[in-house]
């Protein structure tokens, strides 16, 4: 009982936004991913490669002032076929400005393709798979739409929720690096010489975040059980993963096949190399000929899961 | 002003047809809606929420029309669900909470009203366990907590003492009636436990077959269509009866030995009182009858489909 019990008691305050619905979904799904130790942790290591990312914006910035340390940024920038090609021409550029613009991104996108696309495979396929599947398990649908909330802003909460913590491992630490090297640099006139960065990183990020979120919380959506949908995630990632290596791997080394041309042919298998060729034509290290299909397919995929996890979401209340 | 206008509305799944040119009128007070499994309860009360659309008709619902101003609806009604639905991961003050804030409460003062509203529904400290741990009993409340938390002009209660203990369904049924009747609260009463319909409401809907059946004032409906008196007495109810009826009363028994007598004059009653004097037989009570809501219930139940309300 109360200590001082009220009754009921009728309400005439304020009330907030209508449009601010999908806020309360997505933070009521941020609040409850983050009850996960593994998400947590998951968290605190997905900062981790943002200090190795750092030591290069520093050594850069270091080596323009004493030319010995040059030898030991080479680590940074491995010279690699394909897409990346030119770099090391970049970097011996001597206008110092275009040499660090190309420095920079080569480490921003370097930052984002490889240790955090990992990372988000994994942080996805934690977070995402409960999202909706709970809330058919649960038949929380009829909790939600008896209120006045749209199914475009029950998805937008919940796409929202995958958002935020993608987000908090990509944008979010490239931002950091990013501002770390205007504070690392020799004048804040390098802000002139880099201000589309910040533009390009989150635009490599939307990248990251929009179709992995749209088709993970589609494969959410298709199942009452959160496991049945991690497992469809990490299955999609890993066997595209491994076939795109394997099949470049056969037709360089064994058929010989020009590496650019086999890149190219084998990418549209492996959603993880689709979206590293993405961010490397928003990065300017590839034309847009070089990513059209793959970013066609990437498109293709967020409007076709999108179209399903909608159609997924009305299901339970025709019934 | 009526609270609910429905004029021949009507719902199809594919071939099968759930409900049937349903017309209604509900006024302000707490409505009973009565039905067998499959009647069309769910689909009435999903049309009402704009969760489906009716194939045909139309209505309204206070001021706004169903079907094109379903948001403007649902902020204005508060829906129990019958199934077992909740918030999974959430503790009980926080999916209150949360209805409230999708409801537009800004996110301190939905913590403040859910607690308010938990308080009022009898819920202790387990309001900060998560909803997987309840009850079937604390579940209830806590889905009755929902819809209530925003304080809307309607409430509609899918099977709101299905579960509950008899102390907690009289707190439930008492809770209603403190709505309606302190609050102004207008509600929709959906139950198969016609005794709790026949405690708190003032109307009745009956639904069969996708049909409206009955929709009629609870008063009136017990009313029996000639007067007469309801005799319980000790003994041998049959043989009293037959006692009567040599006294010149038209009088019958039924299986449960309670004697009607046609007609309800003061007279009446002090004849048959000679008679049970005369007969030796104890008489427990004597009251004008009534219908009850489970004949009523029963007979418009078992009315041909294509019979009138």
């Amino acid at each position: 009982m109360p200590i001082h019990d009220l009754g009921y008691r009728e309400w005439h305050e304020r009330l907030a936004s209508p449009w601010t619905r999908w806020v309360v979904i997505a933070k009521a799904g941020v609040r409850r991913a983050w009850q996960s130790t593994w998400l947590r942790r998951m968290m605190f290591f997905a900062w981790l490669p943002a200090i190795w990312f750092a030591t290069g914006f520093l050594m850069w910035e270091q080596s323009r002032l004493s030319p010995d340390i040059r030898e030991g940024f080479s680590v940074f920038v491995p010279d690699r076929p394909g897409v990346l090609d030119g770099l090391s021409e970049r970097l011996s550029i001597e206008d110092e400005s275009v040499a660090r613009h190309s420095v920079w991104s080569w480490l921003l996108y370097t930052f984002l393709r490889y240790p955090q696309g990992g990372i988000m495979v994994l942080m996805v396929g934690i977070i995402a798979p409960p999202l909706i599947s709970q809330d058919v398990r649960s038949r929380a649908f009829l909790l939600y739409f008896s209120r006045p909330l749209t199914r475009w802003q029950y998805a937008l909460g919940k796409l929202a929720t995958v958002w935020f913590y993608l987000v908090m491992i990509s944008a979010a630490p490239a931002l950091v690096l990013y501002t770390m090297g205007v504070l690392l640099s020799p004048s804040i006139h390098v802000v002139v010489d880099t201000w589309d960065l910040p533009l390009r990183i989150l635009g490599a990020s939307a990248v990251l975040m929009i179709p992995t979120a749209s088709l993970a919380l589609c494969m959410s959506s298709l199942t009452q059980e959160s496991r049945y949908a991690g497992f469809a995630w990490f299955t999609i990632w890993i066997m595209g993963f491994f076939t795109y290596i394997v099949m470049t791997g056969i037709e360089i080394n064994r058929l010989g096949m020009e590496t650019d041309f086999a890149f190219e042919k084998w990418a549209p298998v492996s959603l993880y190399h689709m979206l590293g060729q993405v961010q490397g034509w928003i990065f300017d290290f590839a034309s847009f000929d070089q990513v059209k299909y793959a970013a066609g397919i990437l498109v293709v995929i967020t409007v076709v899961s999108t179209v399903i996890l909608f159609r997924r979401i009305s299901a339970p209340l025709r019934a | 002003m009526s609270l609910i206008e429905l004029e021949e509305i009507s719902k199809n799944y594919g071939s099968f047809r759930a409900l049937d040119r349903v017309s209604l009128t509900i006024e302000p007070g707490i409505t009973g809606l009565l039905g067998p499994n499959g009647a069309g309860k769910s689909t009435l009360i999903k049309v009402l929420l704009g969760l489906l659309r009716a194939t045909s008709g139309r209505g309204r619902l206070l001021e706004f029309q169903l079907g094109r101003h379903n948001l403007q609806i649902r902020e204005r009604v508060g829906y129990m669900p019958e199934d077992d639905c909740y918030l999974a991961g959430l503790s009980g003050v926080e999916s209150v909470q949360l209805a409230a804030q999708l409801s537009r409460f800004p996110g301190l003062e939905a913590l403040r009203r859910a607690h308010e509203i938990l308080d009022f529904c009898g819920m202790g400290q387990e309001r900060y366990r998560t909803v997987e741990t309840y009850s079937t009993g604390m579940r209830q409340k806590l889905r009755f907590a929902q819809a209530l938390v925003h304080d809307p002009p309607l409430l509609i209660l899918d099977e709101p003492t299905s579960g509950l203990d008899p102390a907690e369904r009289e707190a439930m049924l008492n809770r209603i009636k403190i709505l309606a009747r302190q609050h102004g609260k207008a509600v929709l009463l959906c139950t198969h436990i016609l005794p709790d319909v026949q405690a708190v409401s003032d109307a009745v809907i009956i639904l069969a077959k996708s049909r409206v059946r009955i929709a009629e004032r609870l008063e009136r409906l017990s009313q029996p269509t000639s007067p007469s008196l309801k005799i319980h007495v000790l003994g041998d109810a049959a043989a009293f009866t037959q006692r009567l009826e040599r006294a010149g009363f038209k009088a019958r028994v039924d299986a449960l030995g309670a004697i009607t007598v046609d007609g309800q004059h003061a007279e009446l009653a002090a004849r048959i009182w000679q008679v049970a004097q005369q007969a030796n037989i104890g008489v427990r009570s004597i009251e004008p009858s009534r219908n009850s809501l489970e004949e009523i219930f029963l007979s418009a139940v078992r009315e041909q489909p294509d019979a009138h309300s």
